[in-house]
């Protein structure tokens, strides 16, 4: 239990040494490569601003992921009991994944004005086709036993729905969920940066990035988006833990 | 008294025929077995009876209404041949499982799940789940989950087809256990003769596909049964004419 804690601190650590290490021995030039530490005392000596920018990015990237699922969860039970409503539905799903959202934010930007709407719908938008699908899917995937026992004393399907449907769907809903965090917090920190707002971890990064002394504000800011990332991956296998402890998957232990 | 009357009942699924005309009076608290070859049509012939199947012709009544309403009243339980248990819920509450929906329907003297999970063994393991238990474990959910409900008709549809040989002779005996004095009626699809004789007060050949019965066995053997009811010679004799009627049924 122990050694399974401190693995991955072994491995940071030793990540962050190899980096460190090497722009020191090479003299790296700056606008090259800089050394971690470099970043992290800046990270340390403006936390402040960083926490109030990481703040807004978490609401972005989060509130927007739990949107697609609430979403997703009304339009998958609706597309797992009806076919010809799938179908036509699949299409439009299959698009938005596709179609890189890099090349429609601006357009996004400009409807929804700069703020926190632009950057919330395109979270939204993005993540949902992944959920809608993980839904659908986990919904139909009910053992035939299950289903033909609770119709045999005729259950409505309201009931199968909540009783069987909706928890045989939450193994795929949270490996989609685990999937999608980078790609929210992606597409969180890009909005923040082209909407104008200056809020946000991704405001930082986009005037840092411009900014021929700002190389170390810029890996900053990209470590600040690491740590949100890693806190909500672990959030995320936490509740797994608790929440699917039934679930097979839950079950293996790394040998 | 006849709890189950079947009249002229055929069913076919497109061109598929399944169930030929088999007309069938089952008297209320008996156990009656089907056996049959592979696909004949005898899962068709119960899933119809419990009303999850429509019949082409024919007709059908539980309790002297149809099949349709019998199940909206939960009049029948069902143990299906895969456990089906849920895996998220505990082996206490996948027991109850049945009388959480449906509420409405819920008759006013619905069994203790938890005494009935006593009864077949179980009572340590109220609190685990589905995956911690053996197979045979799970089937005994699977049939607390039915008795619960207390519904007088039992439809089981090869429910220890997938146990093995040891545990099945146990499932046997303890489903005697369970059915004598309950009252109950029980429509039971096998494949297997000794546990149709088994546990049967008549046991009914079904011939290959479109299934006709083909031969009305009565098991005039002692109850309660109990282990050794097939060490008498009684039974072998009563499996043997089973087993005669199987084969000449499947011969062209």
């Amino acid at each position: 239990m122990k050694r399974r804690a401190v693995a991955p601190l072994v491995g940071i650590v030793l990540f962050f040494a190899a980096w460190e290490g090497f722009v020191r021995a090479f003299h790296v030039r700056k606008f090259v490569l800089r050394a971690p530490s470099g970043a992290l005392s800046y990270l340390w000596r403006f936390r402040g601003d960083y926490l109030d920018a990481a703040w807004v990015t978490v609401q972005h990237s989060m509130i927007g992921l739990l949107l697609a699922l609430a979403i997703a969860i009304v339009v998958g039970s609706v597309l797992a009991s009806n076919r010809f409503v799938e179908r036509a539905t699949q299409p439009i799903l299959v698009l938005v994944q596709v179609v890189p959202w890099l090349a429609y934010v601006s357009t996004v930007v400009l409807w929804l004005d700069s703020g926190d709407a632009s950057a919330l719908f395109m979270v939204t938008l993005v993540c949902l086709p992944a959920f809608v699908f993980a839904t659908v899917d986990g919904m139909r995937n009910v053992e035939s036993a299950t289903l033909e026992l609770m119709s045999s004393v005729d259950a409505s399907r309201r009931e199968v729905l909540y009783r069987v449907r909706l928890p045989s769907a939450a193994p795929t809903l949270f490996t989609t969920a685990r999937f999608s965090v980078g790609l929210a917090l992606a597409i969180a920190y890009y909005v923040e940066g082209v909407n104008l707002s200056n809020e946000g971890i991704g405001a930082i990064g986009r005037k840092a990035a411009a900014d021929f002394n700002g190389v170390d504000r810029l890996w900053a800011s990209v470590f600040s988006v690491a740590v949100i990332g890693i806190s909500a991956l672990l959030l995320l296998s936490i509740l797994e833990r608790t929440m699917l402890h039934w679930h097979a998957a839950q079950r293996t232990e790394p040998r | 008294m006849s709890h189950v009357t079947i009249h002229g009942l055929s069913k076919a699924f497109g061109d598929l025929e399944v169930l030929d005309d088999i007309s069938l009076d089952i008297a209320a608290g008996s156990f009656v077995s089907f056996i049959g070859p592979s696909g004949c049509g005898k899962t068709t012939l119960v899933r119809v009876v419990a009303g999850l199947e429509r019949a082409s012709s024919g007709s059908v009544e539980v309790d002297g209404t149809a099949p349709e309403i019998a199940r909206s009243r939960k009049r029948v339980a069902l143990v299906p041949q895969q456990p089906g248990l849920l895996p998220w819920r505990t082996v206490r509450s996948n027991a109850h499982l049945l009388l959480d929906v449906n509420r409405a329907a819920n008759p006013s003297d619905a069994a203790n799940s938890n005494e009935l999970l006593r009864e077949v063994g179980l009572g340590d393991f109220m609190e685990a789940y589905p995956h911690e238990l053996s197979g045979g474990m799970q089937q005994r959910v699977a049939l607390v989950r039915a008795l619960a409900l207390h519904a007088p008709l039992l439809v089981m549809d090869e429910p220890f087809a997938a146990l093995d040989e040891i545990t099945r002779a146990e499932m046997r005996v303890l489903l005697n256990q369970l059915v004598e004095g309950r009252g109950v009626t029980v429509l039971f699809v096998t494949h297997n003769i000794a546990e149709a004789v088994a546990l049967s007060d008549r046991v009914l050949v079904c011939s290959p596909r479109p299934a006709r019965i083909v031969a009305d066995v009565a098991i005039d053997l002692r109850r309660p049964r109990s282990r050794d009811i097939e060490d008498d010679p009684r039974f072998v004799e009563l499996c043997a004419e089973v087993r005669h009627s199987l084969f000449g049924a499947m011969r062209p």
